[in-house]
């Protein structure tokens, strides 16, 4: 039971928080507070590819639908679930990952939390800025876009996995 | 052939990766550039009503700035009403005016969704075509214009903002009567320029832009922002004139949307000129 039921509330609650909270914040510079790559992220491992980037789309799209975007966060999820088992696999520890493990920051420690989530963040939104732009001359400023919120959604995900999510037990 | 089909087999993750990369984008490509049908904004019926709960409860946080612009307007409309003048001709008698045809109605309306820090952005109202809006109805506040309605469903409806990249309205900055059309620079949105305006023309700072109602989408007057300064355009001899919108757009609440009833009549008479002269 518990096995549906807290996929499915994370699914929910984040989305939620995105579409209802996040998305009314605007603290001006062209930040953009994102939490739902979160979910892509902590998706089990043990995930086939092709799942991943099909559970991406569908959040990036729920996500647009909210947000009068028509697609541009799908596409921007899509390209994150893309590149998430190449990271994985490039970052994974040397005898292979804990199936039991989840990829989140209590499981998997802080500094590979930072490093991988950090860089899923961070191409997730560069693609998502320069597509919103799509200028050349504009690439410096989506850039700035990119760091900046890049930096704040990281601390907000971090903040989030800290107060709800629970250490897998031991075994 | 077979090489086609271990080509696939090899490749197909990234495949399924493009199919819907091309999806998203398509999507995204074709609603940005012109209004379509009714389906993957927030004026679809689920959407827009999750969101008009959302602002049932957070429309209190602006509601005194909310109240303050509404008895602002009633003010302004009341000093118009007939009984505070007094007839100052004894000569004249007043009769049923029929010089007068009604060219606009307007269709009020909350909204229930924004963002005003994208580099296009929309609102959501909660009227759609049951209450009359149609796709390319003007849309304005009691302090200035906000946008053109991009698409309607039954009950909800989406505009595409003058803080988008080419809204192109028309606008005429009073009193010298000069016409130009506004752009966003897709940074600030509490200012807006100006274009089409010749180098050897003095303009005032503090000028007010108003909407010229050329197109028939604004009548004339709608009052945008003013002249905040001139910066030359590389290359042209016109200005880019800086202005600052007289809107809000952040705490923004109620707007009116434009019926105008003689449209039809205007685009047909517009239909005459032909296509090249056109631009």
């Amino acid at each position: 039971m518990e096995i549906i039921l807290i996929p499915l509330i994370r699914f929910f609650g984040l989305l939620l928080l995105q579409v209802f909270i996040l998305n009314a914040i605007e603290p001006g510079m062209g930040i953009y507070l994102m939490a739902y790559p979160l979910l892509i992220a902590i998706l089990p491992f043990n995930y086939k590819v092709v799942t991943v980037l099909s559970i991406s789309f569908l959040i990036g799209f729920m996500v647009d639908l909210f947000s009068n975007t028509f697609g541009l966060h799908a596409s921007a999820a899509v390209t994150m679930g893309m590149a998430r088992p190449l990271l994985y696999k490039y970052l994974a520890p040397r005898d292979g990952y804990d199936v039991l493990r989840q990829p989140n920051v209590l499981d998997m420690g802080l500094r590979w939390h930072l490093l991988t989530f950090g860089s899923l963040l961070f191409i997730h939104h560069i693609w998502f800025f320069i597509l919103e732009s799509f200028r050349l001359d504009n690439v410096a400023e989506a850039l700035i876009k990119t760091l900046l919120s890049g930096l704040l959604s990281l601390i907000i995900c971090l903040i989030i996995q800290y107060l709800f999510f629970k250490k897998e037990k031991a075994r | 052939m077979r090489n086609l089909i271990a080509f696939f087999q090899r490749f197909r993750i990234f495949l399924y990766y493009l199919l819907l990369q091309v999806i998203s984008l398509s999507l995204y490509f074709s609603y940005i550039a012109y209004p379509k049908g009714q389906f993957l904004t927030s004026s679809w019926a689920v959407t827009g009503t999750m969101l008009s709960w959302q602002n049932e409860f957070t429309k209190f946080i602006h509601l005194d700035e909310t109240n303050e612009a509404l008895q602002r307007e009633n003010v302004r409309l009341r000093k118009l009403q007939l009984t505070n003048f007094i007839n100052v001709s004894t000569d004249l008698i007043k009769v049923k005016d029929t010089v007068y045809k009604q060219q606009y109605e307007y269709i009020p309306g909350s909204i229930i969704n924004s963002s005003i820090t994208r580099k296009n952005n929309y609102f959501t109202l909660n009227i759609g075509t049951t209450q009359g809006v149609e796709i390319g109805m003007g849309v304005f506040s009691d302090k200035g214009i906000v946008g053109v309605i991009h698409m309607t469903s039954k009950n909800f409806s989406l505009v595409k903002t003058i803080l988008t990249e080419n809204s192109n309205v028309d606008v005429l900055i009073q009193p010298s009567g000069l016409t130009g059309y506004l752009k966003w620079n897709g940074k600030d949105p509490t200012r807006g320029s100006v274009l089409g305006i010749s180098q050897d023309i003095k303009l005032v700072k503090n000028s007010t832009v108003v909407t010229r109602g050329g197109s028939g989408i604004f009548p004339k007057g709608i009052p945008i922002g003013k002249v905040e300064k001139l910066l030359p355009v590389e290359g042209k001899p016109v200005w880019d004139v800086i202005i600052k919108f007289s809107e809000d757009y952040r705490s923004l609440q109620h707007v009116y949307v434009v019926k105008n009833l003689l449209l039809k009549e205007q685009t047909k008479l517009e239909e005459a000129i032909p296509k090249e002269e056109k631009k």
